[in-house]
């Protein structure tokens, strides 16, 4: 079953500038917590390890196969997400983490995957250009039920870069205006009932903060303003490598995981941010040209799928930290802090590169 | 190949539309960066090192104020005080629950305190607790790491090491109020600030506050300390070296003891202070401390005022200390000559009614040094009877009354000197004749501080030079003499009086000192007329006495020193103010007269 001649095919560059994201990132969790980074930092490394392991093991089964296996894993993570919700331990006021001795799992991050596959069988299995209501209605369920469940731990966050996922499917399963008219409505309704029943205090004055971010500096405003004073006083070439007063002094939140791109933006300044910019730009790029070579439907769908997935994460991070979107605790994808991300974000890009590397039929 | 049986065409041009967007959306957050970190840099570089930089300042101490043998009257101590910070405070309400369990202050006054700071910069820390005991520096000290905001300070505290000594003399301080940061916001302040409110603190407080230090430190979010990044040492007040000899002083004070009233001594060749007592008196020490509410107010509801610098805010009758300036006034308008006579038979009438001597019998005939001596009231209603109020006025101006006299201290009161153009203005009535007769005994409207009688004495035993009353020490240079439009003899005459009234059985005679030549004259101000006490008297209801004044200088050739004393309730003149300002004289003499001619021998 197995041939050389994949391996031969292995997404090399893709590889390279995943591993290149994630240096950055090294490099700068160091900066960001350099007091207690050795400890941060080995842990790190072990993910990369452990993700990079992941990555070339899920690369020996073919998508196809995991295509046909993505229903039952599907059900069994949504039944560990509705387990955690009733048995998980509380870290960080949410239920969202399962812990494996010294390391510490987000199921949440996961079950992404499984979303990615299971979309990309389902809506493959419709050969039509345009979205059927069956498809719609069955594609919003599959999203659906992990969002639910992820955001009741409560993790908003993690939640929401599920519905970039969502919409990408829409997008590539051909929109149709009535199903934008139910979207429209349904997400009126939740955002109501949301608003009055479901969101936390702290979540609702973050909302309010993005529309006005000049009031109350000292509450929710605090890590907003932190953060683009952080960027802002980088200037063009930034204050130096460890030498950023706002993510030393820790006047910077969350430095090392969700705000680590304006550790970047003080210490590096404009130039630090556009170079991170350019190698994420020929990172998706990469990731999306997979879609053109893609050998069937399902290929298509799991590598937009995924690369909208990336992408999206990144995209929301780098407008959050500006004040452009509410602050959500959503991480850069490879470049923050945290080895249940690294791993599934690993293995989301394995996805693509499984199907780039399947490109041709060896049947 | 499976490509052939599927058409992928439009689900991959969906795929690269969505890429564009993505593509776009990118190069616009881009853009955003760019203003942000290029455009507006200045601005974010500005909150970065606010953010990272915290001022302080470092309190400079308060210049010393000494006696004129640098005996230390304000010193200062070291005291620990705790301030709070509000940069760093995000939730108020369990910051002020936990600060006020801590050190057991009230939560709403510790709200207050806050709160009344409010305008001032977030960084500028309000002092919330001053005068920590040991324990409490202890407590604090001790939890630090749980309380980033409260920053604890040793810093120079004033303490008059003497309590209650001179206290109206050196006045206290008090927290800066609203109103004066308000009044000079270019200095800068800091929240609970001390500051001069009364007496010398105030009117030198210029002079005595230093120059402030600053400290400029590195801090991280949560207001730790990171380091300091510049500092400039304080500068300490300048010293005070008063011209008061706090040995008099002490004496002085002692002798007002359990009575209420001021003594005032000088020298009358430069005006410097050797003297300035008020009684009852309070510890200024207690201002530096804060005064809890009912402490404050059993202090201003004392019906003794002890806050009350008598000396120069005491508003007085001068009663007979007055008939020396109707006696100048007379001698200069010629009215009389020194050997000019008038009979007292312990009664005169005049303009129809009947006007008595203090000594029922009578003085018989007497003249200008006699009438003096003896306080002769008749004697000055006959003067009284020929002088215009509008010269007897002028001629009271002249010698000082009814106008500060330029002491280097707040809160100097005027007096009165009453006109009949003050009295038209006033009270819209005209001046009646009658009403001179009373002014002739220093009866009537006639108002004076402790202070004027003393300068007016100066300027008696200078034989018409009058001097500006003078706290601080003077350099020979500097004193401000001016000469009184009154011929010198007149007054020789008037000292002559003054003299009999010491040192030949007149009223002074309680001031005599043996070897000392002392010129003086006595007084008392009724409080009510005399005729109602008599009244009251038969009534059997009790009869307040009147205020004792005595006023005099020595020796009476090239007078050194003038002392007056005020005993409010004291009675006459002679039987309690006298006495009191003979144990000054002595001491004086004691110490620098007896001194000078054993060295000089």
């Amino acid at each position: 079953m197995l041939d050389r001649r994949i391996f031969r095919e292995i997404d090399w560059p893709t590889i390279l500038l995943m591993v290149v994201i994630y240096l950055i990132g090294l490099v700068f969790v160091h900066s960001a917590i350099y007091y207690q980074a050795s400890h941060y930092i080995w842990r790190q490394i072990a993910w990369l390890v452990v993700s990079l392991l992941a990555l070339l093991i899920s690369l020996l089964i073919d998508y196809k196969v995991l295509l046909s296996f993505s229903l039952p894993l599907y059900i069994f993570m949504n039944i560990i997400l509705l387990g955690l919700l009733f048995f998980g331990r509380l870290v960080a006021n949410t239920r969202s983490w399962i812990v494996l001795g010294p390391f510490q799992v987000q199921p949440s991050e996961l079950t992404k995957i499984v979303v990615v596959l299971l979309l990309a069988r389902i809506l493959s299995e419709y050969k039509e250009d345009l979205m059927s209501f069956r498809a719609f209605v069955v594609s919003s369920t599959v999203v659906g039920i992990p969002v639910m469940l992820t955001a009741l731990q409560p993790d908003l966050g993690t939640a929401l870069t599920y519905l970039p996922v969502l919409l990408s499917a829409y997008i590539l399963a051909g929109m149709r205006k009535k199903y934008l008219v139910i979207i429209l409505v349904v997400s009126c309704l939740v955002g109501f009932l949301g608003w009055n029943y479901g969101l936390k205090d702290y979540q609702k004055k973050r909302i309010e903060t993005l529309l006005n971010p000049g009031h109350d500096p000292r509450g929710s405003g605090y890590q907003l303003r932190q953060s683009k004073i952080a960027i802002g006083s980088g200037g063009l070439t930034g204050k130096g490598y460890h030498k950023g007063t706002q993510s030393q002094l820790r006047f910077l939140p969350a430095r090392h995981t969700d705000f680590i791109m304006a550790v970047i933006g003080e210490e590096l300044g404009f130039l630090g941010i556009f170079i991170v910019f350019g190698i994420y730009f020929l990172f998706l790029y990469r990731l999306f040209s997979t879609v053109s070579v893609s050998p069937d439907r399902a290929g298509v769908y799991i590598a937009f799928l995924s690369a909208m997935l990336i992408g999206c994460q990144f995209l929301i991070n780098v407008m959050m930290i500006v004040g452009l979107f509410p602050i959500t605790g959503i991480p850069v994808p490879l470049l923050s802090y945290g080895g249940s991300s690294l791993l599934a974000n690993f293995l989301v890009c394995g996805l693509v590169i499984n199907v780039r590397m399947r490109r041709f039929a060896f049947i | 190949m499976a490509r052939i049986y599927e058409d992928l065409s439009r689900i991959i041009k969906r795929s690269k539309a969505t890429l564009y967007l993505l593509i776009l959306i990118l190069f616009l957050l881009l853009l955003f960066y760019w203003k942000i970190q290029v455009l507006d840099h200045e601005k974010y570089w500005k909150m970065a090192e606010a953010n990272r930089l915290r001022e302080l300042t470092i309190l400079a101490p308060r210049g010393l104020i000494l006696d004129r043998q640098r005996v230390v009257l304000a010193d200062n101590s070291p005291g620990f005080k705790v301030s709070l910070i509000r940069e760093g405070i995000k939730d108020y309400q369990s910051v002020i629950d936990r600060i006020s369990s801590l050190l057991e202050i009230d939560k709403e006054e510790l709200k207050n305190r806050i709160e009344r700071y409010r305008f001032l910069p977030a960084f500028e820390p309000v002092v919330i607790k001053d005068n920590l005991r040991l324990d409490e520096v202890a407590l604090i000290e001790a939890r630090k790491e749980e309380f980033p905001e409260l920053r604890l300070e040793v810093e120079p505290k004033r303490f008059y090491p003497f309590d209650q000594a001179a206290a109206h003399l050196l006045g206290y301080l008090q927290e800066v109020s609203v109103d004066e940061i308000k009044a000079n916001p270019e200095r800068r302040w800091h929240g609970g600030e001390m500051v001069g409110k009364a007496g010398l603190e105030k009117q030198y407080n210029d002079y005595l506050t230093g120059q402030d230090g600053k400290l400029v430190e590195m801090v991280d979010s949560l207001g730790y300390s990171r380091g300091e990044v510049n500092r400039i040492e304080p500068q300490k007040g300048k010293d005070l070296i008063l011209a008061i000899d706090f040995d008099l002083q002490k004496r002085a004070e002692e002798l007002l003891q359990d009575k209420e009233g001021a003594i005032v001594a000088l020298d009358p060749r430069s005006g410097e202070c050797l003297v300035w007592a008020s009684s009852p008196a309070f510890d200024p020490n207690r201002f530096i401390t804060r005064f809890s509410p009912g402490e404050w107010l059993s202090i201003i509801n004392d019906p003794g005022k002890p806050l009350e610098n008598r000396v120069i805010r005491g508003l007085y009758s001068p009663g007979s200390i007055f008939k020396i300036v109707m006696a100048l006034t007379a001698l200069d308008t010629g009215v009389i000559t020194e050997n000019t006579t008038f009979y007292c038979s312990g009664t005169v009438e005049i303009y129809g009614k009947e006007f008595s001597c203090w000594f029922k019998p009578g003085h018989g005939s007497l003249n200008l040094p006699e009438a003096i001596k003896n306080s002769c009231n008749v004697y000055f209603y006959n003067l009284g009877k020929r002088i215009n109020i509008n010269t007897i006025a002028s001629h009271a101006r002249l010698l000082g009354l009814g106008q500060k006299t330029g002491v280097d201290m707040p809160g100097e009161k005027e007096g009165l000197v009453p006109s009949s153009d003050w009295k038209r203005k006033v009270l819209g009535q005209a001046w009646f004749p009658g009403e001179t007769i009373s002014v002739a005994i220093g009866q009537g409207p006639l108002l004076v501080t402790p202070l004027q009688i003393a300068a007016m004495t100066a300027c008696v035993a200078n034989r018409g030079i009058s001097i500006i009353p003078k706290l601080v020490k003077t350099k020979e240079g500097e004193v401000e003499r001016k000469k009184v439009d009154l011929a010198p003899d007149i007054f020789e005459k008037v000292i002559e009086g003054m003299w009999r009234s010491v040192n030949d059985g007149g009223t002074g005679h309680g001031a005599y000192q043996p070897g000392f030549d002392i010129c003086g004259k006595t007084g008392s101000t009724q409080i009510v007329s005399r005729e109602t006490a008599e009244r009251l008297a038969q009534k059997g209801g009790e009869v307040k006495k009147a205020h004792s004044w005595f006023t005099g200088f020595a020796p009476r050739t090239n007078p050194q020193i003038v002392v007056t004393v005020l005993i409010e309730y004291g009675g006459m003149g002679g039987q309690t103010a006298a006495p009191i300002a003979g144990e000054i004289f002595k001491m004086y003499r004691e110490k620098y007269v007896r001194q000078k001619n054993i060295s000089g021998n």
